[in-house]
């Protein structure tokens, strides 16, 4: 009888730590229905679900300048302006791509800049199938996270259970200033992609 | 009968015993004290923490202008105008700043919503994003006729980080409460010294 009380006592410690290991080792919610990934690199052409997308060339710079209305202006930052150009497309039906971030190699997310809302071909983009178009992918980053960063793409802000293009855009020297190399001091967006 | 009276107060002694244990609980893990604590008053010099931001008030204003960071105010109108360093603290670009300062309702009505732009370019409440110090202003349109303060309160609200919300369960920022109060001058103008820490 005893024996029996005691055994029961082990088998209950037993269920609660298997339960406990299950609890802490398991992915939780938020995670199951998160954005399902889909990876590449600088130069891949990354496919998700609904877009394809292929990011061509990572530029940095102090400035920016920009055509608001017919006048120049100028936006300066207090980190420094990262430009992404990339090239999107639909893949079976029109869609549009409303959301990009650049995560940094600590995990810092940085959305894209809501400066320049007034500029052309800025996200959101509308994609029909076939037909390719080009677009600038604008951040404001801390100059410490431009090197080893993600360029994260998706169709809609909450992109539960649909694709998420990850692209790495690999490492990024450093300048003396501690800048990344090669930053120039303006970069006009007014240019022809 | 007597029985039944009798067992009646016996009910009635333990119910009491038992709510009068519960309020003694309830007394203990500070149920009454908290209501009653007044808010810290913050140092308007030190950098004040409220979980997301980072906040260095730098100065405090009336305008009569036309417009105060491209923001058109009304004609004939007065502004007070708060610029103060921003930080965001999180991991992710932002722009949940527009309830972490509440202008004191003995200046302000408490219906006015400020205007939050951003100074270097008067871009109207853009996200700030992690780890990098902007200027801000909140400009809040004083009452008709009002004269301008000397000096004027702000209540400084905080959240609490969740990694997961009950509802959805992702990470969020959540249960505003304030924090503390700071008392800030008023200058005379755009032109005024920021506050020295």
């Amino acid at each position: 009888m005893n024996m029996r009380k005691s055994a029961n006592l082990v088998l209950l410690l037993v269920a609660a730590v298997f339960c406990y290991g299950l609890q802490i080792s398991k992915p939780h919610y938020g995670e199951l229905i998160g954005p399902i990934p889909a990876r590449g690199k600088l130069g891949d052409t990354v496919v998700g679900r609904a877009f394809e997308v292929h990011a061509e060339k990572v530029e940095f710079a102090r400035k920016l300048t920009v055509d608001q209305f017919g006048q120049q202006r100028v936006l300066t930052t207090g980190g420094v302006w990262a430009v992404v150009t990339v090239e999107i497309a639909a893949r079976s039906e029109s869609t549009t791509i409303g959301v990009a971030s650049w995560r940094g190699p600590t995990g810092l997310t940085y959305d894209q800049t809501e400066r320049l809302s007034f500029m052309n071909g800025l996200l959101p983009v509308a994609i029909d199938p076939g037909l390719p178009r080009k677009a600038r992918l604008i951040f404001e980053v801390r100059p410490d996270e431009a090197s080893d960063a993600t360029l994260l793409v998706s169709e809609k802000l909450v992109a539960a259970l649909d694709s998420q293009a990850e692209i790495a855009l690999g490492p990024v020297a450093v300048a003396a200033d501690g800048l990344p190399a090669g930053t120039v001091d303006m970069l006009d967006m007014a240019q022809p992609l | 009968m007597l029985e039944s009276a009798r067992s009646r107060l016996k009910a009635w002694t333990v119910a009491g015993i038992g709510t009068a244990a519960a309020i003694a609980v309830a007394g203990v893990l500070g149920a009454f004290g908290a209501r009653h604590e007044p808010l810290p008053v913050l140092a308007p010099a030190s950098p004040i923490d409220t979980g997301e931001w980072l906040l260095r008030p730098l100065k405090a204003y009336v305008t009569v202008e036309k417009y105060a960071y491209g923001t058109l105010l009304k004609p004939g109108g007065k502004a007070l105008v708060l610029e103060v360093e921003m930080t965001n603290r999180t991991a992710k670009s932002t722009k949940d700043y527009f309830d972490v300062l509440q202008a004191s309702p003995a200046t302000v009505d408490p219906a006015t919503k400020p205007f939050i732009v951003l100074t270097r370019d008067s871009t109207m409440s853009p996200e700030l994003h992690p780890g990098m110090p902007e200027r801000m202003a909140y400009i809040w349109q004083l009452p008709d006729g009002a004269a301008a303060p000397a000096s004027f309160n702000l209540t400084v609200i905080r959240k609490t980080y969740k990694p997961r919300d009950n509802l959805y369960g992702l990470p969020g920022w959540f249960n505003p409460t304030p924090a503390g109060t700071l008392t800030i001058p008023v200058g005379a103008g755009p032109d005024s010294p920021d506050i020295q820490p």
